[in-house]
Parts: structure tokens; sequence; C-alpha cells
């Protein structure tokens, strides 16, 4: 109702503007008590306060996207006729959520842990359901289309997605909602570095497998190392993650075998990301 | 003139309490107080008397001949390998050592070697110059080998009127210790440990290690920062692995 008060006002008052004086300076007053009215006063500040916060790359599609999403948030869109269909609600909803998650890079903590509250609050509020809360199923869902959109492969997904997710039936509390989308977003990261690594490893066309795997068995050997006071393992997977130690691992690799055969792309991410996921803690 | 501090300093730190006059030394004698310094064993020796040697009766003509002979014998300690003499010097202004040692067995009698002939110990007789000066003598400035030693014979000559009375004082002798740690000493001080080095011998052409270590090293981090931010919430899952009652296993926070 309120939206369909809101075409109307605005007319009135330019109307009223129009007839009530031609000067200029009232004019000029009643632009500002127009917009004020009309609220795009607050929407832009809201608008550019949300800018402000994401800082994104390109702030043109960002807004685009921010007023297209600012459009949906109401049940009821203004002129529609009817009700949206509970599926179509829902995909909106996960949607919203999934747009508020990628504000924020995950590097960035707190605006990142900002948008997951509020990706939460907008997926468990509902005017359908009788008991408000995220349910398993919204969760794996999502989980699943963030993995999709970040394109990242089948068999590195499904064995991350059974660790994290959850039963449909049960209840996600916001902890748990908030590691499996760090995970996720983690997760793909990883994969776009280990994607950069392998171009690395791959000049000439051709990544020798026994240089990959000499690579691959560095970084295990240094992730394993364990469980150490913090300070000392780092320094330690530092030194071992050194350019000269890579080097003479990767020399001593070469000098050992003698085969030749190359490792594809998919298999070195493979390999990579289960050691990524071996470190992700079960849910439950 | 710094090495000759060097080196009295490290014969302080290491209890000697010899001094020599550094002034025309070499750093051969330098090394030779380091080394002797640390592996030496006084042997016990019987000094006889200075004797003066004079032409005709002592008792009856005044004289001072400039001449002296001290007597060194080790009745103790058997035939060794002298090492080093040390000693204080009282207005000496040469010194001449004879020595006697065991021979070769077809040798009937062991003969005198001179092995130090008019060593200088003051430059100019008539002056205080190294008058008073603490001397160390080692092997190597001797004239023969002096392997066993069974008596030796200190010539003292003052030919300066000045001086009437002369002599040597706190005459020690020593030969070498059990075992040398000096050589132990001086392999340690010309051979550092050698620090790893990285063996940049790489046969084959190689990814930049530059760049795969820091793809590697990113890595690295996400997975830690994913180790480190482990929630420890749970999700209240009851699980019974029993077909039966998988249906009824989930109790908790059940969804309708």
């Amino acid at each position: 109702m309120a939206e369909k008060r809101r075409p109307t006002a605005p007319v009135a008052g330019a109307s009223e503007a129009r007839r009530a004086s031609p000067a200029r300076g009232l004019a000029t007053e009643s632009e500002e008590e127009f917009l004020r009215q009309a609220g795009v006063t607050s929407m832009l500040r809201a608008a550019l306060l949300k800018v402000l916060e994401a800082r994104p790359d390109e702030p043109l599609p960002f807004l685009a996207h921010y007023f297209d999403n600012l459009g949906l948030r109401s049940p009821a869109n203004g002129g529609a006729g009817e009700p949206p269909g509970l599926l179509l609600l829902q995909q909106q909803r996960i949607g919203r959520a999934l747009w508020h998650l990628r504000l924020a890079h995950h590097s960035q903590r707190t605006a990142f842990n900002n948008n997951v509250s509020v990706a939460y609050e907008c997926l468990s509020a509902s005017g359908r359901k009788k008991r408000p809360g995220l349910d398993g199923r919204t969760y794996s869902e999502l989980l699943k289309r963030i993995c999709r959109d970040g394109e990242a492969p089948e068999e590195i997904v499904s064995p991350l997605l059974q660790k994290i997710q959850c039963r449909d039936h049960e209840a996600v509390p916001f902890d748990i909602f908030r590691y499996g989308m760090l995970t996720c977003f983690v997760l793909l990261e990883f994969v776009a570095r280990a994607d950069a690594l392998y171009e690395v490893l791959d000049d000439s066309g051709q990544a020798d497998r026994r240089v990959c795997q000499a690579v691959l068995d560095t970084l295990e050997g240094a992730l394993l190392a364990g469980d150490f006071e913090a300070p000392s393992r780092y320094l330690e997977a530092g030194s071992q993650l050194g350019p000269d130690c890579l080097a003479l691992a990767m020399d001593r690799a070469l000098l050992a075998r003698k085969s030749n055969s190359a490792m594809l792309r998919d298999e070195f991410l493979e390999k990579a990301a289960s050691l990524f996921i071996a470190k992700v803690r079960p849910v439950g | 003139m710094l090495i000759g501090q060097l080196a009295v300093r490290l014969q302080g730190l290491l209890g000697g309490v010899v001094f020599p006059a550094w002034d025309s030394r070499t750093t051969e004698d330098f090394y030779a107080a380091a080394a002797s310094a640390m592996s030496r064993v006084q042997v016990p020796c019987h000094i006889k008397g200075a004797v003066a040697l004079q032409v005709g009766d002592v008792r009856t003509v005044q004289g001072r001949p400039g001449v002296l002979v001290i007597d060194v014998t080790f009745p103790t300690a058997g035939p060794f390998e002298l090492q080093e003499i040390t000693f204080k010097n009282y207005y000496t202004a040469f010194l001449s050592i004879r020595v006697r040692q065991v021979g070769s067995p077809n040798q009937s009698s062991n003969k005198w070697i001179t092995c130090l002939r008019d060593y200088c110990l003051m430059p100019n007789p008539h002056n205080e110059e190294g008058a008073q000066d603490y001397v160390s003598l080692y092997k190597h400035q001797m004239l023969c080998d002096m392997d066993k030693v069974l008596e030796l014979r200190l010539i003292l000559r003052q030919p300066s009127p000045l001086w009437l009375n002369f002599t040597l004082e706190e005459l020690q002798f020593f030969q070498h210790g059990p075992q040398s740690p000096s050589s132990a000493f001086t392999k340690w001080l010309s051979h550092p440990a050698p620090y790893e080095q990285p063996a940049l011998l790489l046969q084959q052409a190689l990814p930049d290690p530059d760049k795969v270590s820091s793809e590697v090293q990113q890595m690295w981090m996400l997975t830690e920062m994913i180790r480190a931010n482990r929630t420890t919430a749970r999700i209240g899952r009851f699980d019974v692995s029993c077909p039966a009652a998988s249906a009824l296993s989930s109790l908790a926070l059940i969804w309708p």
C-alpha cells in the first residue's frame, strides 16, 4: 500500500509546487523536498554506503546489481499481479543471499562476516513458514550454487560438500553457515591459485608429472608440519616453501625418475584440492 | 706490534706468565708461543749455581770476567724433548746454550753440542734495554734437534763494565704436553665450518621457482586459514548406524 501511494505523492507535490509559485528559489527548495519525500535521498545514501563498504572494482555494474536486488526485496512487487510461487521465492532469496555474500572478499574479514549475517537473516526470514531459520536444503543449495558460479570442477566440489553439507531437515546454526560459506569461497580461491600454479609449471605446453608431484608433495609436507606452536610452524613452512627448497625438490624429482609423462590440469587440481579438503573439519 | 699485543693477551688468558720482548720477534715465534702455551709440561730440573769463568784464582784476583755458566741437569726426568725455555733476564747481554743429548748407540760418550750461539738479549750491553725482560726460547730457534736432552749448559756473557752482577732468573724448561690440542686449535682457526650453501647446480630447465614458490605459499596460507578457522558449533546430530532406525536417528532440531 505504501508503494502504491508513493507514485502519487510526488506528482501531487510537483503539481502543487508548480501551482504554488513559479519563482526559482522556491522551485529549488521544493526539489529537495521532492527528493526527500520520494525516499530517493535515503535510498541513494544506503547505496553509497554499500559501495563504500564493498569497494568494488567496477562500481557501475555493482550499483546496477544493487538496484536490481532492491526491487526484489519486497515480496510483492509494485505492479505484479500474482504473488510469486514458493520455489521462485526461494530462488530469489538465494540469489539475494549470494549477492550479499559476494560483496566483500573473504579476506576482508569484518565486511565478510557482516555480509554473511545479512545473508543468513535474509535466508532465515520468511513470511510463509511457521518457524524462522535456515534449513539444510536451502543451505546445501546455496553451497552448490556458489561452487557452480565459481566454476569449480565437480570432482573437487563433491568431497567438500560431503564434509560441510547438512541434511535437508536439519536447522543450520549461524556458525556452521558462516564456516560453510567461508570454506566455499576459500576453496574457490584455492582452486584458482592451483590453476595459476599449473600454468607456471606448464611451460612449453607440458607439465612434467614428476615436477608437479614434487611440488604437491612439498606442499603436503609443509601442511603436515604441524602440531607445534604457530610461529615455529609458519617459519618452518616458510623455509620449506622457499624458492631454493622448491627448486631443489623439483630438480631432485627430475633426476630421480626417468618417466616423461605429463600431468593434466584436472588431475593436478584434484590432487591439490584434496590437500585442502583434508584440512576442512566435517560438520557433525 | 699488534701481533705482539695479541700474543701477550693470549698468553695472559692461557695462564702463561711469559712476556717475551716482541720487537725483534717474528710471526713464527708468535705461533710457536701460541702453540706451546696450549700444551706444555714443565720438566723438573736442578740448576747449579752460576760459575764465573775467569783466568786465575777466583779468590785472589779481583775481577769481573763477564762470563757465567749455569749448568742444568734433569735427574728425575729422563731424556726428553725440549720444547721451550723461559726465564727472566737480569742484565745478561748474550746467551749461548750447549746441550748434551743421548747419542747414537755406537758412540761411547755423549758430546756437548752448541744449540744456541750468542743469542742477544740486550741490544746495547751498556743500556737498560732488554735488561730485565722475560724471554722464551723455542725448539725451532735451536741449531740442532732437541729430542733427547740430558743436560744443558747456559753460558751468559755481559761485556759491559756497568753491570757487574748478571744472571738469569726463574729458569723453566718445558716439553710437549700429553696431547697436542694446538694442532686442533689451529685447524679450527684455519678451517671454519662452512655454512650450508644451496647447491645451485640445477641440471634441467625448471619452471620459475619464485613464481612456483609464491603460488604454493598462497595455497598453504589459504589451507592454514581454514584449518585455523574451524567452527566449534555442532549441529547436534545423533547418528545411529542401523538402517531401520535411520529415520529416527536425527532427533535434535528436526525440521517439520
